[in-house]
């Protein structure tokens, strides 16, 4: 054991034999600092290396005309960003995000909220039926997306197949304008982990508080709403921006989705369900513009910083913190 | 009839009416799934019928063998068992110390390193993927497993603040202890923190090894057919001669490769439900 410690501790210097207890204070701080740095640097050079490095590199990228491959490029400045100005496909893509973000997260959050809310009751059966919503959220998105895909084949699919039941003709799903929606149902199918993090918010509320705005008379819907809500505000804050953020990066399911389901498959999407980080993909891989690709990638990851400081920014307007945020860690 | 039987009769109706919704969403959630399983069991003719069958005539478990022969699928199954336990192994381990340097240790620039930890926590990997794609195919990373164990070695952020979290809440003045006893952190981390933390090490090594099994980007840019996984290769495999999918096989397929997620999840969801409810992230 005391090895380990001579090796990492500096050695005393000869004057400081009878140390003093603040010497020996000092060198047990600077130990712990050192030690400190040595067990974040995993963390901190794979940061380095593997984030700030090949978003340098995309930045980099992004003042060139690179084709992914042949060594004739060179700079052009920051030509692709005023390309990229009026790049009508680039907007309407993003905009197609944007309706998509603001469709989904508000739809995920108040369907997991609920369903949290049904399942905070004493029911029997209540795990089994937990376990009912969680598990599609585990679901990998290949197997996500094929299984859709099935439900959603024109002529083969359980959606079809329903609907004719009821005297709807056939329709063809997966292509415009209703392969849009086909996406919504895909992600709002995994709703489930956002439902465990309500239901963990709501045990999380004092039974105490809620009580004692039923002996006040107040109705179940207005504790709801002016106690529950209220308390679990900064829970449901967090699912938001999450939401958000997730909801802004889609592409694999719209890629899986298309016809030929594939890596290759990005001439395929249709045009509903091609979303931004899909426009951003064609860019490089179907168009091999890796310069103009990667200005896509930094504008989108400014998009994403100034959300997330907007709503930090604005949080403490409409959630309410029990703790004060500065002491809470 | 009296005040407390009516209210026992509208809190049965009640509890009635929230079970129907219930059911009713249920059947939503489990549906697709099911359909999944029957497809993976019908016939190709069955699967293309007029009328739709909803149930196969036969149940066709040959379906099942096909799916295991129509691609290689031992060897792909084996090569995302492998990439997913690598890295599982390598980011449960990194991301515990750094976990434990953040909950326990003290250095300068602590505070803002953490809330820099924080923000890549939201940062979508997407972002970094592309280009990391490009410089590994110039380093000639591209279509071996190094950038896993890279991946794995740098720690996530997300592991990262779940071990934070829970050495943070082990309450053990260490200082004075290694102080008297005159052990390392290095000792102290390895045989005190590491055993003590079996339930996050268990989580952090379920979570990471599902991430793997079920990305799809990552492998279907870095890896070519021969070296990918399980989840790419169902993607491409299960063609007739015309080049067109066979449905039922690729669903079969699919089945087969959400097992062992399923398997995992079902044994082990309370770990999965304590990671994101300390997190407040879905992994």
């Amino acid at each position: 054991m005391s090895e380990v410690v001579i090796q990492k501790a500096p050695a005393p210097a000869p004057t400081a034999r009878p140390a003093t207890r603040p010497v020996r204070r000092r060198r047990w701080s600077r130990y712990s600092s050192r030690t400190f740095y040595l067990f974040v640097s995993p963390w901190v050079l794979g940061f380095l290396l593997l984030t700030v490095v090949p978003l340098g590199y995309a930045f980099a990228m992004s003042l060139t005309n690179f084709d992914g491959s042949s060594s004739l490029w060179r700079w052009v400045g920051f030509s692709n960003y005023q390309e990229l100005l009026h790049d009508s496909d680039a907007w309407a893509s993003l905009l197609r995000t944007v309706l998509y973000t603001a469709i989904v997260v508000p739809l995920s959050v108040a369907v997991a909220l609920g369903l949290a809310v049904l399942l905070n009751r004493r029911l029997r059966a209540v795990g089994l039926l937990r376990t009912v919503f969680f598990l599609p959220s585990v679901v990998p998105v290949v197997a996500t997306a094929i299984m859709w895909k099935l439900i959603f084949n024109r002529d083969s699919g359980l959606l079809n197949a329903i609907l004719e039941r009821v005297g709807i003709d056939a329709v063809t799903w997966l292509v415009d304008p209703t392969a849009f929606y086909a996406l919504i149902i895909l992600t709002l199918w995994g709703l489930g982990a956002g439902m465990v993090i309500m239901l963990a918010a709501l045990q999380g509320v004092p039974v105490e508080l809620e009580e004692a705005a039923l002996v006040d008379g107040a109705s179940r819907w207005r504790i709801f709403w002016n106690v529950t809500v209220p308390m679990i505000s900064p829970v449901i804050f967090f699912q938001v921006v999450t939401g958000v953020i997730m909801s802004f990066q889609v592409l694999v399911q719209p890629l899986l989705l298309a016809e030929t389901n594939s890596i290759g498959a990005v001439s395929t999407v249709p045009p509903s369900t091609h979303l931004y980080m899909v426009q951003v993909y064609q860019e490089y891989f179907a168009n091999q513009r890796f310069g103009y690709g990667s200005a896509m990638l930094w504008v989108f990851f400014l998009i994403i910083l100034i959300i997330t400081l907007l709503v930090q920014r604005s949080s403490r307007f409409w959630v309410y913190y029990e703790v004060d945020r500065d002491q809470s860690d | 009839m009296t005040r407390a039987t009516d209210r026992t009769v509208a809190r049965r109706l009640d509890a009635g009416a929230t079970y129907l919704v219930l059911m009713v969403l249920a059947v939503l959630f489990a549906g697709p799934l099911a359909w999944l399983v029957l497809a993976a069991l019908k016939k190709q003719s069955e699967w293309v019928a007029v009328p739709i069958h909803v149930l196969p005539e036969t149940p066709q478990w040959s379906n099942f063998t096909d799916a295991f022969t129509g691609i290689n699928f031992p060897a792909y199954a084996m090569n995302s068992l492998f990439l997913s336990t690598v890295y599982a192994v390598l980011v449960t381990l990194s991301s515990a110390a750094v976990g434990f340097g953040f909950a326990r240790l003290k250095g300068p620039g602590k505070r803002p390193l953490f809330l820099v930890l924080l923000s890549t926590m939201m940062l979508p990997s997407i972002l970094t993927l592309i280009p990391t794609y490009v410089l590994f195919s110039r380093l000639g990373l591209v279509n071996t497993y190094w950038p896993w164990v890279l991946w794995g070695l740098a720690a996530s952020p997300y592991l990262v603040f779940l071990f934070r979290q829970f050495f943070a809440a082990i309450p053990i003045d260490l200082e004075d202890a290694a102080i008297i006893d005159g052990c390392g952190y290095g000792r102290i981390f390895l045989r005190i923190f590491l055993p003590l933390s079996r339930p996050a090490l268990i989580t952090s090594f379920l979570l990471s090894f599902t991430w793997i099994w079920g990305d799809y980007l990552a492998p279907a840019l870095l890896l070519d057919i021969d070296h990918t996984t399980l989840s790419v290769a169902i993607t491409q495999g299960y063609r007739d001669p015309h080049g067109d999918y066979i449905p039922t096989l690729q669903a079969a397929a699919a089945a087969l490769y959400v097992v062992p997620v399923m398997v995992i999840f079902l044994f082990a969801q309370r770990y999965f439900v304590r990671s994101i409810v300390t997190s407040g992230v879905k992994g």
